[in-house]
């Protein structure tokens, strides 16, 4: 919301901005320091705000900024009024801190301590990145250490990420220098989903490099049981928080946080079960059968099957019952099927293809108009696209409330990955949304 | 929470014993340029049009009777003060030209929001 505020000052129109108790801190700091740049008289309410019945908003309006202390309203009158202090007058660049490529040499208990305070790992026990283990890590690719895999300006400022900073957070996580490439390949997409609505992200290999490094894409392979799916998958969740700088309650708001960050669900496609005609994720965005690749998915939800397929009841059924517990916003959707689901989906109900089943399912996933609605995602970002007459928003809004709609619109927002080792015919079905596939080869 | 981590750097600072030297995992993030805000011209709100802008966040629900209530409050405590609650065009992160050129011209302030 800066942004709006701040084109509101930059026409000569005193703002106040207001905004909830969560992001207090990164309004009053970060955003003006690496984003903005503009120290907003911002107005702090409590929470929740959306959801919270009108005597709550009345108690809020007629009660204090939880962070001053002081009446909103009386805060939002000075906030127009109150002369501007030189501070809030300033031009130009703020002076640097200088940051050096190594921290001051300390024992090991108290580095360990340290990349705690600063909140560079997931509180797990990490590896501490020395020159000779960041130098032999770096010996998993051609790459110069020096040499910018991504600039990170998310939530603010610009962050030159290098094949060394991103070994050093490989280091840390106990990665194997042939992991590399593919901690390179999903460094470019770096860092997590961060969204007070907690979401989480998933990371799927394809390609040869699957079996290079032993990743598992047969039984537990979406479980704590395969060294490279574990440590790729970590490298993730710290990459965000070293080179990310995404820290609770500075830079992060999740409600409830998701486990799934941890790990980001990281797996390899089990390409070699895939039915015949189904092609793998990685040829469905374009590449070869012989590219290795990964593929960043974002989202929140994650529903097993969690009993084996019924004859009475073919599988495309339960999906699509479950799949109407989902938010639907974007159309996303990920399935994440044994080998014997998708048989079952190949040889028995006739889906010849992924894509034939994504049709199938949306055309057949519906919901009452006001559960799509009832829900704050899909109400923040869709419910004003409406307003505006963009469809499918704006049919939707007319409709009345128990109508059914058909939330996964768009049939390619609706993905499968086949995963899973055939010891039973299960299936989860997610709301993940595919990155773009991104080429590990590049990182060799 | 500044203060503990500058404590704990001095900690570690201090240490002597069996030290080993390890790379920052860190990347150095760019200062952007600082932007004044825009002089306050006026020490009341009394007779002055004030924009109340929801950006939508949460919903179409989350928010707007948080300015209608703010608009009670005006007419209860500075009755003088003409107030415009209108609801901000397309997604709550999405640029509305239109409207700030409305405030511009119509309006002395705004009150705007509310994210989360």
């Amino acid at each position: 919301m800066s942004r709006h505020a701040k084109k509101l000052e930059e026409l000569g129109i005193p703002t106040a901005p207001c905004t909830g108790v969560n992001v207090s801190k990164y309004v009053a700091g970060w955003d003006t320091l690496y984003a903005s740049g503009i120290p907003l008289r911002y107005v702090v309410f409590p929470l929740p705000v959306a959801g919270a019945p009108r005597l709550a908003h009345e108690m809020y309006v007629n009660g204090n900024d939880p962070v001053t202390g002081q009446p909103i309203m009386e805060e939002i009158v000075a906030a127009l009024t109150k002369q501007l202090t030189a501070d809030e007058q300033m031009t130009g660049l703020p002076p640097a801190a200088l940051e050096s490529r190594f921290l001051p040499p300390d024992t090991e208990e108290n580095l360990q301590e340290l990349f705690k305070v600063e909140d560079w790992t997931d509180y797990l026990p990490i590896v501490l990145p020395t020159e000779e283990r960041v130098s032999s890590m770096l010996g998993g690719t051609s790459h110069k250490p020096d040499e910018v895999v991504k600039t990170i300006t998310w939530p603010g400022g610009a962050r030159q990420v290098t094949v060394e900073k991103v070994a050093i957070s490989a280091v840390m996580a106990g990665a194997k220098p042939q992991y590399l490439p593919v901690i390179l390949a999903t460094a470019t997409m770096a860092p997590f989903g961060n969204s007070t609505t907690s979401m989480a992200n998933m990371i799927i290999v394809n390609g040869p490099i699957r079996k290079e490094i032993g990743m598992n894409s047969g039984t537990d392979a979406m479980g704590p049981y395969n060294e490279p799916n574990a440590v790729i998958g970590r490298t993730f969740t710290l990459l965000s928080k070293t080179v990310g700088n995404l820290h609770a309650g500075v830079t992060t708001f999740s409600s409830l946080g998701s486990n799934l960050q941890y790990n980001n669900c990281c797996f390899a496609e089990n390409e070699e079960a895939l039915p015949q005609g189904w092609d793998s994720l990685s040829v469905q965005s374009g590449y070869q059968k012989e590219d290795s690749v990964v593929t960043v998915c974002t989202g929140w939800t994650y529903i097993s099957s969690v009993g084996e397929v019924q004859l009475s009841y073919p599988p495309q059924f339960l999906i699509r019952d479950y799949m109407r517990a989902l938010s639907g916003q974007g159309s996303a959707a990920l399935l994440c099927a044994d080998p014997l689901v998708a048989q079952n989906l190949r040889n028995e109900q006739g889906f010849t293809t992924k894509e034939m089943l994504a049709r199938w399912l949306s055309e057949n996933v519906r919901i009452p108009a006001q559960q799509y609605w009832g829900n704050g995602v899909v109400a923040t970002f869709n419910w004003n696209l409406g307003l505006q007459g963009l469809e499918p928003y704006a049919t939707w809004q007319k409709m009345p409330p128990e109508e059914l709609i058909a939330p996964f619109s768009n049939h390619k927002a609706i993905n499968t990955v086949v995963v899973g080792g055939q010891t039973n015919n299960l299936w989860f079905i997610t709301d993940f949304r595919l990155g773009k596939g991104v080429s590990i080869d590049a990182w060799r | 929470m500044a203060e503990a981590k500058s404590q704990q750097r001095a900690t570690v600072a201090s240490a002597t014993a069996d030290e080993i030297r390890v790379l920052n995992p860190a990347c150095k993030n760019t200062l952007v340029e600082r932007v004044p805000l825009a002089p306050r011209t006026f020490a009341s709100l009394a007779g002055k049009t004030i924009y109340l802008v929801d950006i939508g966040w949460g919903g179409p629900d989350a928010a707007y009777d948080v300015f209608q209530l703010m608009q009670e409050w005006f007419a209860g405590n500075i009755p003088s003060v003409k107030t415009v609650l209108v609801r901000k065009k397309g997604a709550y992160g999405v640029d509305d030209p239109d409207l700030w050129s409305e405030i511009k011209a119509k309006g002395d302030a705004c009150i705007i929001g509310i994210s989360c």
